[in-house]
C-alpha cells in the first residue's frame, strides 16, 4: 500500500525517512517558490545575481565552474551550500527577506538534489486525465464513482468514514445546499417514508425535485454574484445606483435551465459576439461590466478605464483560470509562469468596450441596452402583432393641410420667411425656408428658458443637402474648450447623426449627459422631414431625476423609437432657475455645421402631446399619410412600453479596436510595447484552430475540453459550495503558490466527467450530493477532529454556519413570511435608520437614500437586497458577505458576538420569531409541548428530545409569567416588524412564545448546515 | 459537562482568527504561532486617528509660508510646478495663481511652532505635537487617496490599518472590539465627500478584523439593544436555555465551533452592558467637558467623539478611528474652513490635554490629518480673502502626539510654496511603517498570505521615520 507523501505534510513530518521519492511539484517547488523565486525566479527585472532557480537549465547553468544545482551532489551545489552556510552574509534566504527555511525544508532540498534535482510541470498546468477508479477494500460504501477516490485515501490513512447521516438530516443539508431553504416537516416525513419503501430511489427523486425547483437557480446565483462582483451601485466615492438586475435574472434563469457551463462562460464573456446574438446573450455580457465605475469629478478618465479593463482580467483569472493574473500587471508574475506581456494580451481582449473612464454618476454607464423582461417581451410581441394585423389598410392620404395648429404658442417660432438670424432664404415647407451652409456663425438672438426639471419640445423641418455623419441642428453646447474644462460639453442640443435625431443635454458631455437617439427616422438628403423631440422633465418625483428613457422622438408627426446612449443627467439643484439659452442654428462651437435647408423651427417649454405634435406637422405639410387612429394608439402603447424597459450595462466592441500596450508598472500613462490579444499557449494550451482573436475566441479557448484549468477550477468551486472548502482549498489560486488538491485524482475525475457530460451542472451537483461522502454524518470525535481539524480527508460530512443570505431566508421561510417571486429589481428590506448617515456622499444621487420597501418586498430572498458597495446591508456583512468591490471566490466564515446580536435583535429576526410563534400556536396544537415541538421540528427537521423540551418549556413558563405581568412589554415586542400580529392570540402568550422561537432560531443547529 | 476545548486542535490559530474579540497576540504567542507581536517593546499601546476627510489645507492650517505673502496672483514658477499630475477639475485653468493664506500664523508654545490663527486651542498644546510638514501621497482624488492612507493601496481590497493592527495585536479588552470607528459630520452640515466602509474593512483578512462602527443615533453598535419588551433578565433566561441547548449539540456533534458560539453569545451579553456604559459621557465632570468644548455634549459631533475616543482608549481599545468630513474646499475655502477648524480645534487639543492629565498620552499615539493637502494655487476665481484650492498630494501636513513621537517637534519641510517636499519627505507608507513601529510591530513582519503571496500594510515599501521618534 502506497502512502502518499502529501499526507505527511498535512500531519507532521514523522516518518519522513520512510517516505517514497520526492515529487518536485508537491514537495520541493513550494519551498523554492516561497523562499527563492522572488529574486531568482522568472521575473527578469527582479532577478538577482543573474540566477534563476525556477528552471532546471537555470539552476544547473555553469557559474564559473560550479552550479547552483549539481544533480545528485548536494555538497557540490551552491544552493545547498548557501542555505546551510554558517556565515550570516552568505546564508540564503537573506535576513532582509524575512524568510527562513526550517530544518525539514533544508532536508527536503538536500534530498531532492541527491535524488537528481529534477523539475516537473506544475500539476494544474497539465490537462486533467480521467483517472482509473481506485480499487478499495470496502466495496459496499461507495455510492458514486467519486466515493472510491475518497475511500481510497481513507483506507490508506486510517480513519473510517463516518456513519451515514439520518435521512432527515441529509434532506435538510441538501435542501439548504440546493435551494438555500430548509425542507418542510411534511417533505421530511414523506422522504423518510419513501426511503423506507424505495431506498436509494428516494434519494434520487429528492435530488431531482430540488434541482427542478426554481429556488435552485437562486441558490446557485448567490455564490456567482460574489464571483461576478454584482452590486446595485457603482462603488467609489459617489456610489450611486446602477441597474444590473436583468443580468442577475439571467444568472438565475441559466442555472434553472441548466445552461451547459461552457455556454455559461461563453455568453458572459462574449454573448454579444455570438452569431445572431439574442437579447439574453447580450444581457449575459453584463458580467464584464459588474466592476466598480468611478464618477468622482476630476479623475483622470484613462486611469480608471484602465482599471476597469484590468478588473476584467483579474476576474477572468480568479473565476475560471484560478490564476492570479493581476500579479502580472506591473511586472512578470513572481511565481507562476505568467509574464507581464501575457497579462496585457489577456487585457487586449477586454480593451475594446465603448466605455468611458468617468461615468455612472446617476444611472447606468455606457454602453447599455434596453433589456425587457419576459413579460415585457410578451407584451411587446402582442402589440407588434396587433399593429401588423391592423396594417396600412386604414391609412389615408391627405393632400392638404386640413387641420392642426401652427406653432403660435411656441417660445421660439422661426418661420424662415425673413432673413432671420442671418441665414439665407430659400424655398421652404411653408413659404420661404433657411439655407444653411455653415457660413453664418452667430447664435440666435432670442433665448429660451431651459430647465432640467420641466418638459420641453423642439420641432424642426429639415432637408439635408448631403448625408452627414454627425451635424448640429440646434446647438447650445460648449465644445470650444479643452475637454478637461469644467464647462466643456455643458448645454443642450439636437443633432442629426447618420440620419437619426440625437438629443444631448449635459453638464459635461459625454459622462454627465443625457444622450438619446431616434431609431428609424432615416432622414435622407434632398427630402423634407419634420423632426420633433420631447424632453419630459422629471416624471418621478421620488427620484427627482429626469430619465433618458422618457425622451420621445417624432418624424413627420409620428412617434418613433429611441435608443439611450447615456443616462447621466444629474438631479437639478433645488434652487436652480431655468437658464435662458440661445441656440445656434445648424452649427456648433466645435466647428461642425449642417448643410441644407431648415424651416418652421418651434420650441416649447413643456412636453407637447402626440396629438399636438401631429397637428404641428399637419399644419405645415403639403400632403402626408395619416394613419388610422387605432394604429396610432397601438404604436403609442408600444413606444410607452419600450420606454419602461429596464436597461443593463453590456460589453460591446469598438469598430476600430484600441491598440493595447504593455503598461509599464501598470500605469495608465506609461504605455510600452504594443501587444495583440492572445493567451499563454505554451503553458495552458493552444488557441483553438480558426477561433477569432476576440472575446469569443477567448471563451472557446477557455472551454476547450482539455483546458488544464477551467474545468478543475469550476468543479472545485461547486465542491467548495457543498463541502465548505474546495478539494483545492485555495479556490482562487491553482498556481504554484496555491495549495495542492487534497484528492488530485478525484479533482481530475470530476473535471473530466463534467466536461464529458457536456458541462452539465445539475448532473455534477447531483453526483456529489448523492455520494456516500456527502451523506456522512457531520458529527466528529475528539480523535478525528484532532487528526483532521479541517476535514481534508472527508471522513465526515460538511458542517458550516449558513451563509448570510440563507440565514435570513431560512428565518423568513420558517416564519411563513418569505415571498417567492423570482427575479426583478432589487428591494430595500429593513435596515437600521440612519445607517448611511455620516458615510454616504452628501449629493443626492440615486442610491444615497435607503427608502424602505413596502409589503411583500420586505420579505424577498436576500439575493434581491439592494447591494450598496460602500455600505452593504449590515445583516449581510456581519455574516461575512463581501462588499462586492471586486471578485471574491471564497468568503471567510467567522463566529462573532456581533452575529449573536444580529440574530437576537435585528428586527427581521425578531419579526420572524413572532411569526414562527404564531404558526406554532395556531398549527402546532393546544399544549405548550406540541407547539414547541412544531416550531422545533420546522427549524431543525427533527423532534426535540426530552431534555431539550424541558429546557424550552421551562423557558416558556418563565416568559409567560414575566409577560403576564408586563402587558406593555409584550405589546412592544409584538410591534416589531411591519407584519401584523394575530390579535386572536393573547399578547402575553404570543410574546412568551416569541421569546422561545427566537431561541430556536438562534440554535447552533439551526444556523448551521450539518 | 463535556470538557472539549480548543487546545487539542492543531489549527487553533486558524480557529482563533475566525472568532471574536479578545484573542490577540498573547493567545497567538501561547500557541507558538510563527508571528508573535509585538516584535519589540511598544512605545504606544493604542492609536487614536483623528482623520480629517476631504483634504484639509496645509497652507491655511499647519504649514506657514511667509514667502507666499507678497505673491498673490503670481504664477507658480514652472520649476516648482514640474510634471505635477493635476485633477480634471483644474486641468482647464489657463494659469495657476499663487494664493497666500489669508489667515494669520503665530508661533506657539515653548517650541515656537508656527500655527494658523484658525487653530488657537491646538496652539496651546503645541509643545506636545510633532508636526510633519513633508507628508506626501501618490493619489490626487479622494477615493484612491483616502483608501491609500488607510489601507496602503489606492485600490479597494486591502485590509485597513486598524484591521492589520487588530490582526497583529488583538484586543486588550475582552468585552470590546479592538478596532472602533466613530464618524462625525461637520457642524456646517456640508460633508461633500462620502466615506467608504472599506476604510475600516478587513480586506482579505478574516472579516472579524473589520472595524466596528459606534454610532451616535440609536444603538451605538448595531442591534446592541434587546428588542422592545425584552428585559435583560429575560435575555439572560433565553441565553441560559440557549447555552444548555447548544452544549447538548456540542456533545452530539463534537464541533468546537459550537463552543465558540456559546462564548460569543456571552460576549454579546456582556457588550450589552459595557458598551452603553462606555458611550454614556453624561457623568463626565464639567471640567472634562470644558476641555473638549460645548459640542462635546452633542452626540455625533467631533467633540463628542473625541471624548468617546478617550473613554475607548481608557478601556484599551487598540485602534480608535475618527472621521470628520467636510474639508474638500475647492471653492469658497475661506467661507468653510473657519467653521471646520472650529469643529475640530478645541476637541483635538482637549483630547491631548485630557490624555496628558491622565498620564495616558505617553502610550497613546494621536494622529491628526487627512488624505492630502491643497494646492498653493487657487481653483476658480481668486481674491486675497476669497479663494478655493484643489487637491494636492505632493506635500501636505499632519500632526502626531504622544505614544513615542517627539513632542514640540517639526519634521520635514515643504518648499517655499508648500508645493513639493523640500526635505525629509514622509510618504504614506513611511507613516504606516512608523505607526506600526510605535506599536512595537515590524511593518515588514506583519504579513498575511493571500492568493499565494505575503501581503503587508506597507506593500513593498515603507521606512520607519526614526527622526520623529522620541
Amino acid at each position: 500500500m502506497q502512502l502518499p507523501f502529501v499526507t505527511l505534510f498535512l500531519f507532521g513530518m514523522a516518518g519522513f525517512a520512510a517516505s517514497p521519492a520526492l515529487d518536485y511539484g508537491r514537495d520541493v517547488r513550494p519551498i523554492l517558490a516561497e523562499n527563492c523565486f522572488h529574486c531568482h525566479g522568472q521575473d527578469a527585472s527582479k532577478r538577482l545575481a543573474d540566477l534563476r532557480l525556477d528552471t532546471f537549465a537555470g539552476a544547473t547553468a555553469d557559474r564559473k565552474g560550479h552550479a547552483a544545482l549539481a544533480p545528485g551532489k548536494p555538497d557540490a551545489s551552491a544552493l545547498y551550500q548557501r542555505i546551510t552556510s554558517d556565515e550570516k552574509a552568505r546564508r540564503m534566504p537573506p535576513v532582509s527577506s524575512n524568510r527562513t527555511l526550517t530544518g525539514e525544508q533544508v532536508a527536503i532540498l538536500k534530498r531532492w538534489i541527491a535524488e537528481g534535482g529534477t523539475y516537473s510541470k506544475h500539476w494544474a498546468f497539465t490537462p486533467p486525465v480521467r483517472p482509473d477508479t481506485p480499487i478499495t477494500a470496502n466495496k459496499s460504501w461507495p455510492k458514486q464513482p467519486l466515493d472510491a477516490f475518497v475511500l481510497h485515501r481513507l483506507e490508506a490513512e486510517g480513519p473510517r468514514p463516518s456513519t451515514e447521516a439520518a435521512p432527515g438530516a441529509w434532506l435538510r443539508r441538501v435542501s439548504l445546499d440546493l435551494t438555500g431553504l430548509p425542507p418542510t416537516p411534511e417533505e421530511i416525513e414523506a422522504f423518510v417514508k419513501s426511503v423506507r419503501s424505495t431506498g436509494e430511489a428516494a434519494y434520487k427523486s429528492a435530488v431531482a425535485r430540488l434541482l427542478d425547483s426554481p429556488r435552485f437557480g437562486e441558490r446557485m446565483a448567490m455564490d456567482w454574484l460574489d464571483v461576478a462582483r454584482y452590486a446595485d451601485t457603482h462603488g467609489f466615492n459617489n456610489d450611486s445606483a446602477r441597474s444590473m438586475w436583468r443580468w442577475r435574472d439571467w444568472v438565475i434563469q441559466s442555472f434553472n435551465a441548466n445552461l451547459p457551463y461552457d455556454k455559461f462562460i461563453t455568453e458572459q464573456l462574449a454573448g454579444d459576439l455570438l452569431p445572431n446574438a439574442t437579447l439574453d446573450q447580450r444581457i449575459a455580457t453584463g458580467f464584464g461590466r459588474n466592476h466598480v465605475i468611478n464618477s468622482e469629478g476630476g479623475i483622470i478618465e484613462e486611469e480608471y478605464r484602465v482599471e476597469y479593463v484590468s478588473d476584467r482580467v483579474r476576474t477572468l483569472g480568479m473565476a475560471w483560470l484560478g490564476i492570479t493574473l493581476e500579479c502580472a500587471r506591473c511586472h512578470d508574475h513572481k511565481y507562476d509562469p505568467i509574464s507581464q506581456r501575457d497579462h496585457y494580451r489577456f487585457y487586449a481582449f477586454f480593451n475594446n468596450v465603448s466605455e468611458l473612464g468617468e461615468d455612472g454618476r446617476v444611472a447606468n454607464a455606457a454602453p447599455m441596452i434596453a433589456a425587457p423582461t419576459a413579460e415585457q417581451q410578451r407584451r411587446m410581441k402582442e402589440l407588434e402583432a396587433a399593429i401588423s394585423t391592423a396594417g396600412h389598410r386604414d391609412v389615408k392620404w391627405v393632400d392638404k393641410a386640413t387641420g392642426g395648429k401652427a406653432h403660435d404658442s411656441a417660445v421660439l417660432g422661426i418661420h424662415c420667411d425673413t432673413a432671420e438670424e442671418g441665414v439665407k432664404l430659400s424655398e421652404g415647407i411653408v413659404g420661404a425656408g433657411c439655407q444653411l451652409d455653415g457660413a453664418s456663425a452667430k447664435p440666435m438672438t432670442k433665448s429660451m428658458p431651459v430647465s432640467k426639471r420641466d418638459g420641453m419640445t423642439f420641432s424642426i423641418w429639415v432637408k439635408p443637402a448631403q448625408e452627414d455623419k454627425d451635424v448640429p441642428l440646434l446647438s447650445a453646447m460648449d465644445y470650444a474648450r479643452n475637454p478637461a474644462s469644467v464647462t466643456y460639453g455643458a448645454g443642450i442640443e439636437l443633432r442629426l447623426v447618420g440620419g437619426e435625431l440625437e438629443f444631448r443635454f449635459a453638464q459635461r458631455f459625454p459622462a454627465y449627459s443625457m444622450r438619446v437617439r431616434s431609431e428609424g427616422a432615416k432622414v435622407e438628403a434632398g427630402k423634407w422631414r419634420q423632426l420633433t423631440l420631447v424632453y419630459s422633465g422629471i416624471q418621478d418625483k421620488s427620484s427627482m431625476r429626469a430619465e433618458a428613457a422618457w425622451v420621445r422622438t417624432f418624424v413627420d408627426g409620428q412617434e418613433i423609437e429611441t435608443r439611450v446612449l447615456n443616462d447621466g443627467l444629474g438631479v437639478p439643484d433645488e434652487k436652480s432657475k431655468p437658464t435662458p439659452t440661445k441656440f445656434r442654428i445648424g452649427w456648433d462651437t466645435g466647428g461642425a455645421h449642417f448643410t441644407g435647408q431648415f424651416d418652421e423651427i418651434g420650441t416649447w417649454t413643456r412636453a407637447l402631446t402626440p396629438d399636438e405634435i401631429s397637428g404641428e406637422f399637419e399644419s405645415a405639410a403639403k400632403f402626408y399619410l395619416r394613419p388610422d387612429p387605432r394604429i396610432t394608439k397601438l404604436r403609442g402603447d408600444l413606444l410607452a412600453l419600450k420606454r419602461s424597459f429596464p436597461t443593463v450595462m453590456v460589453m460591446d466592441e469598438l469598430a476600430t479596436p484600441r491598440q493595447t500596450h504593455i503598461l509599464m508598472r501598470g500605469g495608465y500613462n506609461a504605455p510600452g510595447e504594443k501587444v495583440e490579444p492572445g493567451v499563454p499557449e505554451d503553458l495552458l494550451g493552444a488557441w483553438p484552430a480558426g477561433a477569432p482573436k476576440n472575446r469569443l475566441g477567448l471563451a472557446q479557448w477557455l472551454t476547450k475540453p482539455d483546458h488544464p484549468l477551467t474545468s478543475r477550477v469550476v468543479v472545485n468551486r461547486f465542491w467548495q459550495q457543498l463541502f465548505g472548502q474546495g478539494l483545492v482549498k485555495t479556490s482562487e489560486n491553482f498556481g504554484i503558490q496555491g495549495e495542492s488538491p487534497s484528492h488530485p485524482e478525484l479533482l481530475d475525475y470530476l473535471a473530466r466527467d463534467f466536461v464529458d457530460s457536456g458541462w452539465d451542472v445539475k448532473r455534477l451537483v447531483s453526483q456529489i450530493v448523492l455520494s456516500a461522502t456527502y451523506r456522512q454524518s457531520s458529527a466528529t470525535t475528539p480523535e478525528l477532529t484532532a487528526r483532521d481539524p479541517e476535514n481534508r480527508l472527508l471522513a465526515r460530512g460538511p458542517r458550516f454556519r449558513l451563509p448570510a443570505e440563507v440565514l435570513r431566508d431560512q428565518a423568513l421561510q420558517l416564519a411563513g413570511l418569505l415571498k417567492h417571486e423570482i427575479g426583478g429589481p432589487s428591494v430595500h428590506p429593513y435596515q437600521p435608520a440612519e445607517l448611511y448617515k455620516g458615510i454616504v456622499v452628501a449629493a443626492d444621487y440615486p442610491g444615497t437614500n435607503w427608502i424602505e420597501s413596502k409589503g411583500d418586498d420586505l420579505y424577498r430572498r436576500s439575493l434581491y437586497t439592494f447591494w450598496k458597495r460602500t455600505a452593504p446591508h449590515p445583516t449581510m456583512t456581519v455574516f461575512d458577505a463581501p462588499d462586492r468591490e471586486f471578485c471574491i471566490v471564497r468568503r471567510s466564515s467567522t463566529n462573532t458576538p456581533l452575529q449573536a446580536l444580529t440574530l437576537l435583535n435585528d428586527p427581521i429576526f425578531v419579526e420572524a420569531s413572532r411569526k414562527l410563534a404564531e404558526r406554532a400556536m395556531l398549527q402546532g396544537g393546544r399544549s405548550a409541548e406540541a407547539r414547541i415541538e412544531y416550531a422545533f421540528r420546522l427549524a431543525t427537521g427533527r423532534g426535540a428530545d426530552a431534555q431539550e423540551m424541558k429546557i424550552l418549556t421551562e423557558t416558556l413558563r418563565k416568559m409567560l409569567t414575566a409577560y403576564a405581568a408586563d402587558a406593555a412589554g409584550a405589546n412592544a415586542l409584538l410591534k416589531v416588524g411591519a407584519s401584523a400580529s394575530n390579535s386572536a392570540i393573547p399578547a402575553h402568550e404570543l410574546a412568551a412564545y416569541t421569546a422561545v422561537t427566537s431561541m430556536i432560531l438562534n440554535l447552533d443547529e439551526v444556523i448551521t448546515k450539518g | 459537562m463535556n470538557c472539549n476545548n480548543y487546545s487539542r486542535f492543531t489549527s487553533r490559530r486558524e480557529l482563533l482568527m475566525r472568532t471574536g474579540f479578545g484573542l490577540g497576540a498573547a493567545a497567538l504567542q501561547a500557541l507558538g504561532a510563527e508571528r508573535a507581536f509585538p516584535n519589540f517593546t511598544p512605545r504606544a499601546k493604542r492609536v487614536i486617528f483623528l482623520f480629517q476627510a476631504g483634504g484639509p489645507s496645509h497652507l491655511d492650517l499647519l504649514d506657514y509660508k511667509p514667502e507666499m505673502t507678497n505673491r498673490f496672483d503670481q504664477d507658480i514658477p514652472p520649476s516648482i510646478f514640474g510634471t505635477q499630475r493635476i485633477t480634471g477639475m483644474v486641468a482647464h485653468q489657463d494659469r495657476f495663481p499663487i494664493v497666500p493664506t489669508m489667515y494669520g500664523f503665530k508661533q506657539q508654545g515653548q517650541c515656537g511652532r508656527w500655527l494658523s490663527d484658525l487653530l488657537p486651542h491646538t496652539g496651546k498644546v503645541a509643545d506636545e505635537l510633532c508636526v510633519v510638514r513633508s507628508m506626501n501621497t501618490e493619489a490626487i482624488n479622494h477615493d484612491p487617496a483616502i483608501t491609500f492612507l488607510q489601507t496602503g493601496s489606492q485600490l479597494p481590497g486591502r485590509p485597513s490599518m486598524g484591521s492589520w493592527i487588530d490582526y497583529g495585536l488583538g484586543s486588550a479588552n475582552e468585552n470590546l472590539p479592538a478596532f472602533v470607528v466613530l464618524n462625525s459630520l461637520p457642524g456646517n452640515g456640508m460633508a461633500d465627500q462620502g466615506l467608504l466602509s472599506r476604510l475600516w474593512g478587513a480586506g482579505f483578512l478574516p472579516s472579524r478584523y473589520q472595524g466596528v462602527q459606534f454610532r451616535s443615533g440609536g444603538d451605538p453598535v448595531l442591534h446592541l439593544s434587546n428588542p422592545p419588551g425584552v428585559t435583560r433578565e429575560m435575555r439572560r433566561t433565553q441565553l441560559d436555555g440557549l447555552a444548555a441547548l447548544n452544549e447538548k449539540a456540542h456533545q452530539r456533534e463534537g464541533d468546537p465551533e459550537i463552543e465558540t458560539r456559546i462564548a460569543q453569545y456571552e460576549m454579546a451579553f456582556r457588550m450589552q452592558a459595557s458598551v452603553p456604559e462606555l458611550v454614556d459621557t453624561s457623568k463626565e465632570p464639567e471640567h472634562v467637558h470644558a476641555l473638549y468644548g460645548p459640542d462635546s455634549r452633542k452626540p455625533g459631533s467631533f467633540a463628542a467623539n473625541c471624548l468617546l475616543a478617550r473613554r475607548l482608549a481608557e478601556r484599551d481599545v487598540r485602534f480608535i478611528q475618527l472621521y470628520h468630513r467636510g474639508w474638500d474646499h475647492h471653492g469658497g475655502l475661506t467661507d468653510k474652513i473657519p467653521s471646520m477648524a472650529r469643529d475640530v480645534d478645541q476637541p483635538s487639543a482637549g483630547l491631548i490635554a485630557d490624555l496628558k492629565q491622565r498620564g495616558m498620552l505617553k502610550d497613546t499615539l494621536v494622529i491628526w490629518g487627512g488624505e492630502f493637502g491643497r494646492t498653493p494655487y487657487g481653483q476658480g476665481p481668486v481674491k486675497p480673502n476669497s479663494y478655493g484650492r484643489d487637491h494636492h498630494g505632493r506635500v501636505f501636513s499632519l500632526w502626531m502626539a504622544g505614544g513615542g513621537v517627539k513632542p514640540g517637534h517639526a519634521h520635514g519641510n515643504s518648499d517655499e510654496f508648500g508645493f513639493n517636499v523640500a526635505e525629509d519627505g514622509v510618504h504614506v507608507h513611511d507613516l504606516q511603517a512608523t505607526v506600526l513601529h510605535l506599536l512595537g510591530v515590524d511593518h515588514q513582519k506583519l504579513t498575511y498570505r493571500f492568493q499565494g503571496r505575503q501581503f503587508r500594510l506597507t506593500d513593498v515599501h515603507g521606512r520607519v521615520v526614526r527622526e520623529l521618534l522620541s
